[in-house]
């Protein structure tokens, strides 16, 4: 018998379902098991079939991407109430991810910005027919309904899909790592780190071989979660920390920080020379997961 | 008379983004209104404020999930223009195989998955055979072909850009890793084993256009204003020394201009219904100025191919349809144009010897006030990129008119035209339409 999934798009880019597709031939395997009754790119079904679906009738569901729109927190809601089992699938669903960075900023600036200000508009106005209404700010999806599995990643490796597909549709729950990204980084690390100058990102030829972190540049490796296979720092550059807090973090922004602190010598950076030295905090600590943060937004009205 | 009827098609499907679709008729059966709404943004033109630049080619990836690469390709050279910055020759080189890369799996996938179903199993076959899934049950010889094309094209992405999806390598000044020479000759097996995937596509596609022909070359047919990058007539969609072209209804050039002067020809006009606004050419006003991007757009504006089967196949297609092409579902036989283009240029640069070069990265980049646009093309349509920075290099503002948004106001008008073709001239009725491939 055929596995009945639905895949739901909310506010999203599709990478994950790319990251899906790029399992390749493995593809061929998957497809054939699953009776696909929602997946809006792929399959012409429309929001009225899923709407029309029993409640609990379908036997997975997966979330791509976060609640921008009322509309999102309606399909968000439906797919709750349709599927047994309902998979948080990437960054943006579970965290809030990356576009949720515009919670630094109150949503009639930003829409100001774009359909009023912006160089290239002429005769600008905020739509306002038809389109569904957007939200103040970006709430985690995990707050709104309950899931029963969270994925993370922007997007999750394809070898991380297949694993949490495989044990699915065995009937199995899968489990994430419960490490740190540094525990699966091919890179060398010392037993005692001091770092003397933070970096940016373009400053000098990186060391291949070293540990990123020791040689200056912030990589998040430290408080992210293991299960990508650190694969930026394997290409180069520093991780951004888009599989989220390592196990047992609450807040991934506020232990990057902490383990920055712990490792840069006061004698060369004093904390204040530190915060101008990474200049932007928020979208280098709490890239991915803004929304989930402690303090998830701008608490500044900025209008006054 | 009949009454009054609105249709609502919610959401648009096998497209890439968020969509709806409202179709009013009055109560003689004519099409009085079509809105195409686009139901989300996400506004990254807001939250690169006051990010820092060098990280602006790690962020707008998350535009678009299908075309990362040149998302990733398009925010850094618009930084690097902002900061006066010159990449090392061998760093464009990677930048170009990444761009070609992107254009190989997404062309494939467009193709394969949000195109080929509505041909395949024709347009009125129900809705659960109508997609890729009915093509790896139905055709699984195409369909594993379908899918070894995508990996082609992703596996240069991940090799050159650092992940399949969101690449990570390219940073103000070059590229953050170079390619092994090692690397390098397992692409280019696989740019062979794309090389026959590819004509294998050509092939499909000639079969569609002439079971096709008589509903291409009369359903949707919507002139308008057309845009690509080239370089002096010859069609491309990464390089440094390209112009922006802009082609008339009629077939004219109407413009041909550096990358910076964008601002005098590109307006966006919002609808009131939609969060995607709609592009048009300036200097002819809107709505008479709405243009096209992407491969039919390309395809219209050049003169020529860049590659010698790519130019062959273009001969076909201007002999069939000439130039410009107004026929909306054309735009997936030029997709294949440009596959097969993307499959000899990445293989034209793969054997490159300076594709190895470990001169990949300038040593010292200084950041500075400035203001920097960057053009590229990714696969649905033409990105155009714009940064402030301040003296820090962090960016102060930002404007992005991207790929398919330039698509967004001539989607509207072909449907449009169409809904009134089949409404009130019952077009599909006199249609010649061939067999199903599979039902």
């Amino acid at each position: 018998m055929p596995v009945k999934v639905a895949f739901i798009q909310l506010s999203s880019c599709w990478g994950c379902w790319q990251s899906l597709l790029d399992l390749h031939e493995a593809l061929l395997d998957v497809i054939p098991q699953l009776d696909i009754v929602f997946w809006h790119t792929v399959v012409d079904y429309k929001f009225k079939d899923l709407e029309g679906l029993p409640d609990g009738s379908v036997d997975l569901g997966l979330t791509e991407g976060f609640c921008r729109t009322e509309e999102d927190v309606h399909l968000l809601k439906l797919a709750r109430q349709k599927c047994k089992m309902l998979v948080s699938y990437g960054a943006c669903s579970t965290f809030g991810g990356l576009p949720a960075l515009l919670n630094l900023y109150p949503i009639d600036e930003a829409l100001r910005r774009k359909f009023m200000e912006a160089e290239s508009v002429v005769d600008g106005r905020i739509p306002d027919r038809v389109v569904p209404k957007m939200l103040d700010y970006v709430k985690p999806n995990p707050s709104i309904v309950k899931y029963d599995l969270l994925v993370p990643g922007c997007p999750p490796e394809p070898k991380l899909i297949a694993e949490v597909l495989t044990s699915l549709l065995k009937g199995e729950m899968p489990k994430l790592k419960e490490r740190t990204l540094c525990d699966e980084c091919p890179r060398v690390k010392s037993d005692v780190v001091v770092v003397k100058k933070i970096k940016r990102d373009f400053e000098g030829i990186p060391d291949p071989e070293k540990c990123l972190l020791e040689q200056g540049y912030i990589c998040m490796g430290p408080a992210t979660r293991a299960g990508c296979g650190a694969v930026c720092p394997s290409a180069g550059v520093p991780c951004k920390g888009c599989m989220g807090p390592g196990p047992n973090v609450l807040d991934q922004g506020a232990k990057m920080l902490s383990a920055l602190a712990s490792i840069v010598d006061y004698e060369s950076v004093s904390p204040e020379e530190l915060v101008k030295a990474v200049k932007d905090v928020v979208g280098t600590f709490s890239r991915f997961t803004l929304p989930s943060a402690i303090i998830p937004r701008a608490v500044t009205d900025r209008r006054k | 008379m009949g009454e009054e009827r609105t249709i609502v098609i919610e959401p648009a499907t096998r497209l890439e983004g968020h969509a709806k679709i409202v179709l009013k008729l009055n109560e003689r059966g004519e099409v009085d209104d079509l809105m195409f709404s686009i139901t989300l943004t996400r506004m990254f033109e807001k939250f690169l404020e006051g990010r820092l630049a060098e990280q602006a080619p790690r962020l707008t990836p998350r535009i678009c999930g299908i075309c990362p690469e040149p998302h990733h390709v398009c925010s850094l050279e618009a930084v690097e223009a902002a900061w006066d910055v010159t990449p090392p020759s061998a760093a464009v080189k990677l930048r170009d195989l990444l761009m070609q890369g992107k254009q190989i799996s997404s062309h494939a996938l467009h193709f394969y998955a949000l195109a080929a179903p509505d041909f395949l199993a024709g347009p009125f076959a129900d809705p659960s055979v109508r997609n890729l899934v009915g093509i790896i049950k139905n055709m699984p010889d195409a369909a594993k072909k379908a899918i070894a094309l995508m990996r082609v094209g992703q596996t240069i992405c991940r090799y050159v850009g650092g992940r399949s999806v969101h690449p990570v390598t390219g940073i103000p000044g070059g590229m953050a890793k170079r390619l092994t020479e090692e690397e390098r000759d397992e692409l280019l097996k696989l740019v062979n084993e794309g090389e026959e995937l590819a004509d294998f596509t050509v092939e499909v596609t000639r079969k569609i256009v002439e079971g096709y022909l008589d509903v291409i070359t009369k359903l949707g047919v919507v002139p308008t204003y057309y845009i690509g990058l080239n370089v002096e007539g010859v069609h491309t969609i990464y390089d440094p020394k390209a112009t922006v072209r802009v082609m008339d209804p009629d077939g004219k050039v109407a413009a041909d201009f550096p990358k910076g002067d964008y601002l005098k020809y590109a307006g966006e006009r919002v609808a009131p219904h939609s969060y995607a606004t709609h592009i048009f050419f300036k200097p002819a006003g809107y709505p008479d100025g709405i243009w096209r991007a992407g491969p039919l757009a390309r395809i219209n504006v050049a003169d020529r191919m860049e590659t010698p089967k790519a130019q062959e196949l273009l001969k076909e297609f201007r002999d069939t349809v000439g130039r410009p092409c107004h026929a909306t579902l054309a735009y997936n036989w030029a997709r294949i144009i440009e596959l097969v283009q993307a499959v000899e240029k990445a293989k034209k640069l793969l054997e490159d010897p300076e594709i190895v070069s470990a001169d990949v990265k300038l040593e010292t980049v200084t950041p500075k006030e400035g203001v920097g646009v960057a053009i590229v093309e990714a696969p649905r349509g033409t990105l155009i990129y714009n940064y402030w920075t301040d003296d820090e290099g962090v960016i102060k503002k930002a404007n992005l008119i991207v790929a398919t948004n330039n698509n967004i106001a001539a989607v509207e008008k072909s449907m449009l035209v169409t809904a009134k073709q089949i409404f009130e001239d019952k077009i599909h009725e006199k249609l010649k339409f061939p067999e199903p491939w599979f039902k």
